[in-house]
């Protein structure tokens, strides 16, 4: 909300009167700086301080320097300003304000993600190594199936990749398929070991949900849950609308959650993302199922993506 | 059948890997470099790896390193000295590094033939000698794969991290860090984090020897505080400390035994 009064003022100076035209132009300048200086005050300052500088200016300019006309009209004019101004002005200031602090955070936001995606995104050399290992076996014993494999591979790493991913705001949909990828992969790896269920209705998928979260608790789900167990078990990915917000639950039958475990990187950075993206509007709830095994649940508040990228 | 009961010296091995196809591949790998090695056994974890071994008392095992229940380090050290072993990894940077340095011989997935031929000589020269327990190698391999391996490492001392707590009709594992403080309450301990407040029955006395004392410091005898939680101490009127919380209009007092806690810098 700073004036610029750089009006167009003389049209073409001669040459010999630049230098007091130019003063003038300055000593104005310096002026109208004053004045919204001086306007900027008086719209914010308290009333009992305009008051107390009233009186004091009073003292000052007409007892001392004897100039009370001139200090009784300018006292006139702040209040004046103060009651005609003050209120649409301060509002004004503090919304201008208001706005720098906002663009800054959001920024400070953006930022923030984009260095949190980049450390989630990383894959599992462990998850590669082992599953192109497992290509070549099948490549000798079973192509067609390796063929497929390596398919579900090419589609993982495909939405898996920082670089590679779409740009616009992720769907659940497209973590949802991410993560089948990722499942159908571990099944032929696994065999019955891992039985994967999804309960993700249609109509979910185009709603809005950050990207690599669900990932991050369902290699969690398999790597301290299931794979730790002999027998193996469920995993089940289930997606529902629960007063406004979009819960998105990674439950499994494995061996359940141990106190001492530090968590892993992988939760504190989903809590941390999503304190950074959502504000307190969303949150990472970790519970445990009565028929044990571990539940991950995170909530978002619900939204669809528009159209255009929901495709 | 006939060729092993033929000779005696027929030399035998055991596979264990958790990934069946996994296993289909070393036999068949192995098959190939040496036709003569008798597979008599395939184990699906550590465990039944152990024990397999105990009963069979094969020549050599080829043990997977990440494998359920027990992890082939913590096998091959419950097998020391009775079996020749060759570790099996997929992608293990820091084991391989070991081995490395170690000589212990370990085969990469997928096996290369070449390479599996290469394991099978070394094999072959290994087996004139008694197997070799390698202590030092493998203390250090658990070590160092402690936090990935699963089950019986040794480490430096673990803290609580997670506090599973009732809330509602649910039992919920509450993270540390989302913790403002503990209180007792009759017999109940209270968790308070920003948003709710949950009961256990774990006694603080019972806390204060899992939680990190870097985390957080008892204030009182029914009060445990997570220091980061602290926004600041003033005294009440009586005179006595009080602790105020950042984001709970909670004020905890600090009994004289704790009061040198906050104590002016």
């Amino acid at each position: 909300m700073t004036t610029d009064p750089s009006a167009p003022n003389s049209p073409d100076p001669a040459p010999g009167s630049m230098g007091i035209r130019q003063a003038l132009r300055e000593i104005r300048k310096g002026a109208i700086v004053v004045w919204w200086a001086f306007f900027d005050w008086v719209a914010v300052v308290q009333w009992k301080a305009l008051f107390l500088v009233s009186v004091l200016g009073m003292v000052i300019g007409g007892g001392i320097f004897k100039v009370a006309t001139l200090t009784f009209l300018l006292i006139v004019a702040a209040f004046i300003i103060k009651i005609v101004a003050g209120g649409k002005r301060r509002a004004e200031l503090t919304a201008s304000e208001a706005t720098q602090r906002a663009e800054t955070e959001q920024l400070e936001r953006a930022v923030m993600e984009a260095r949190m995606q980049a450390l989630q995104a990383q894959i599992e050399p462990h998850f590669l190594f082992n599953t192109l290992a497992s290509i070549d076996q099948l490549i000798l014993s079973d192509p067609p199936r390796a063929s497929k494999m390596q398919q579900s591979l090419i589609r993982y790493l495909r939405s898996a990749m920082p670089q590679m991913r779409e740009g616009g705001r992720p769907t659940l949909g497209q973590q949802v398929d991410l993560s089948s990828a990722f499942l159908e992969i571990m099944a032929v790896r696994m065999e019955e070991r891992l039985q994967p269920v999804m309960h993700v209705p249609e109509g979910l998928k185009s709603a809005i949900f950050p990207s690599m979260m669900l990932q991050t608790l369902v290699e969690n789900a398999i790597k301290h849950g299931l794979e730790p167990q002999a027998a193996g078990g469920r995993l089940e990915i289930r997606a529902e609308v629960v007063d406004g917000q979009l819960a998105v639950h990674v439950i499994d039958t494995g061996r359940g959650f141990a106190p001492k475990a530090d968590g892993g990187v992988g939760l504190a950075n989903i809590r941390e993302r999503l304190r950074t993206l959502y504000n307190g509007r969303a949150e990472l709830i970790i519970s445990v199922p009565t028929e044990g095994g571990t539940c991950a649940t995170i909530k978002v508040p619900y939204e669809i993506a528009p159209a255009a990228s929901a495709t | 059948m006939n060729a092993s009961s033929a000779s005696a010296a027929a030399p035998t091995a055991v596979i264990a890997d958790d990934e069946r196809l996994m296993r289909v591949q070393i036999v068949a790998r192995l098959k190939e470099a040496w036709p003569e090695l008798e597979i008599v056994g395939e184990a699906s974890n550590g465990l039944e790896a152990v024990a397999m071994v105990r009963s069979l008392e094969p020549d050599i095992v080829f043990l997977d390193i990440s494998m359920p229940e027990m992890d082939g380090i913590q096998a091959a050290k419950a097998l020391a000295g009775q079996v020749h072993v060759v570790f099996v990894t997929a992608y293990d940077q820091h084991a391989v590094t070991a081995f490395e340095q170690g000589a212990v011989d370990y085969l990469l997935k997928p096996a290369e033939p070449e390479r599996v031929a290469l394991t099978c000589q070394r094999l072959r020269e290994r087996m004139q000698r008694k197997p070799d327990p390698m202590e030092d190698i493998l203390e250090k391999l658990s070590q160092r794969l402690g936090a990935g391996g699963g089950g019986g490492a040794i480490g430096p001392r673990e803290y609580m991290r997670w506090v599973q707590a009732s809330v509602g009709a649910n039992i919920r594992m509450i993270p540390t860090s989302d913790i403002l403080f503990f209180r007792a309450e009759d017999k109940y301990t209270r968790v308070q984090t920003t948003t709710f407040e949950a009961l256990i029955r774990k006694p603080i006395k019972d806390l204060l020897d899992e939680l990190d004392p870097g985390e957080f410091w008892q204030i009182h005898r029914s009060t445990v505080v997570r220091i980061d939680a602290v926004e600041q101490v003033s005294r009440n009127f009586a005179g006595k400390q009080v602790v105020h919380v950042k984001g709970s209009g909670e004020k905890l007092e600090v009994s004289r035994t704790f009061n040198h806690l906050f104590k002016q810098m």
